[in-house]
């Protein structure tokens, strides 16, 4: 059984929640006090992963650290469509790739900010938000093309990959950190669309999409 | 200020979604019911004044994220407590409904509630281009738009009435939606017949052109 080391409140430990629920693979999670207690940086944690950062996965005794190399891999492993994550389509991959990279910066950014805001850590909170919106709206200019192409999803496919699920929690969770998005339609629309898809659960600060159907309509597929 | 302001295309907000945006510092949840109706509330639930913007479109009633009350499209009357199942909801209990008027384009809202509705022409064939969100104020953003388009037939709507605001048939047009003091929403349509083949590439084009007249206006703001 794989085990995720796993914080009720993160966003990469989230994404990871997300994807092994998406792609029905059972799982035990086992919870770190990360705050106040940081027992993400106790002893018998740093001997797992010596970054101290969540969350880390064991699967059968394979230790993975860093929530995209763990998306990578469950995709890999457990993704027999080969959907999430394309490793036969070069160019697809290139995309994948670029955007785990920018969730990355969501993460050191309106991440830091919304755990500034939350849980008193100690950084340049203005820094923090200003390059939260300059990533914010390179992503809401991209979905509005993507869009406009007939695309649903971050990378050119039919299909979400693990480009979405990486960059979905941290915008989703910045109006914690001060980061509104308001200004960010294509964004917005984009965010639904994750939250109808089959196996998504909401964690605490992002809701879940309606559940209920109207009588004679369909749930939105805006764009 | 009995005026109307441009504050989203209308193919932006789909039947069955919700969006969000600001008009001269009020907060507003757009939204359109399965039916095709368009609503724009002040976006604070009556009952414990949660955004209504975070609820969710359930057929004809938005639903309030918080305690799931519900409000009915047009007049935002609330039919449904689910703590009270039995109980008809007093007639107080709705959000401020401001009147909205589609063009066939762009959706425009009036914050004075009992306004009559506009008498204009629909919209005519063309093309709605992507809504460039300004962190500068209305009179610098329409300064350096028409600077930036010194070239064009531009007919630039601000703090009109719709009545006689319709301009020259051709060109470009654009609308100034003023979020806050110091932030203004861009709207715009190319107006005429557009090729099928021409249209990304005259998306991509004029988003370059408008993303420079923001990145001016913000400069200039933050001196």
């Amino acid at each position: 059984m794989l085990t995720l080391y796993d914080y009720e409140l993160s966003g990469n430990c989230y994404k990871v929640r997300l994807l092994l629920n998406m792609l029905q693979v059972p799982f035990t999670a086992r919870a770190i006090d990360f705050h106040p207690v940081r027992e993400h940086k106790s002893d018998w944690f740093l001997k797992l992963n010596p970054l101290g950062q969540l969350p880390v996965i064991d699967d059968d005794g394979l230790v993975l650290r860093d929530a995209q190399a763990i998306l990578v891999y469950l995709a890999s492993r457990y993704d027999e469509s080969g959907r999430w994550y394309p490793r036969d389509d070069a160019a697809a991959l290139g995309k994948v790739s670029q955007w785990l990279g920018f969730a990355e910066g969501l993460t050191t950014t309106a991440g830091a900010a919304r755990l500034h805001d939350t849980q008193f850590l100690d950084v340049d909170i203005g820094k923090c938000r200003a390059g939260a919106h300059a990533l914010l709206r390179i992503l809401d200019e991209h979905l509005w093309f993507a869009e406009q192409e007939g695309q649903q999803w971050l990378c050119s496919v039919d299909h979400p990959t693990i480009a979405d699920l990486a960059c979905f929690p941290y915008v989703m969770l910045s109006e914690e950190g001060g980061v509104f998005r308001m200004p960010y339609p294509a964004i917005r629309r984009w965010g639904e669309r994750v939250k109808h898809l089959a196996g998504f659960k909401p964690m605490s600060g992002i809701f879940p999409a309606a559940t209920l159907t109207p009588p004679g309509g369909s749930p939105p597929i805006p764009g | 200020m009995n005026r109307w302001f441009p504050v989203s295309a209308c193919g932006e907000v789909a039947p069955n979604s919700v969006a969000h945006t600001q008009l001269l510092g009020q907060e507003l949840v757009l939204w359109r019911a399965a039916s095709g109706m368009l609503n724009a509330w002040e976006n604070r639930c009556p009952h414990r004044g949660v955004r209504l913007s975070l609820g969710n479109c359930i057929g004809e009633e938005l639903r309030c994220q918080y305690h799931a009350w519900r409000f009915a499209t047009g007049s935002g009357q609330c039919t449904h407590i689910p703590s009270h199942p039995g109980q008809k909801p007093a007639s107080t209990m709705r959000p401020m409904v401001f009147p909205v008027f589609e063009d066939g384009a762009f959706a425009w809202v009036n914050l004075t509630p009992d306004a009559a509705m506009p008498v204009s022409a629909a919209e005519g064939p063309g093309l709605n281009l992507r809504s460039i969100f300004t962190v500068a104020a209305v009179a610098t953003v329409r300064q350096l738009l028409l600077q930036g388009y010194a070239e064009r037939a531009v007919n630039l709507v601000d703090e009109f009435t719709l009545e006689g605001a319709a301009g020259p048939p051709l060109g470009i047009r654009f609308m100034l939606q003023p979020v806050t003091q110091g932030q203004t929403i861009v709207h715009a349509r190319l107006r005429g017949a557009i090729d099928a083949a021409q249209r990304l590439p005259l998306l991509r084009t004029h988003n370059a052109r408008m993303t420079a007249v923001r990145d001016r206006a913000e400069a200039l703001s933050a001196c």
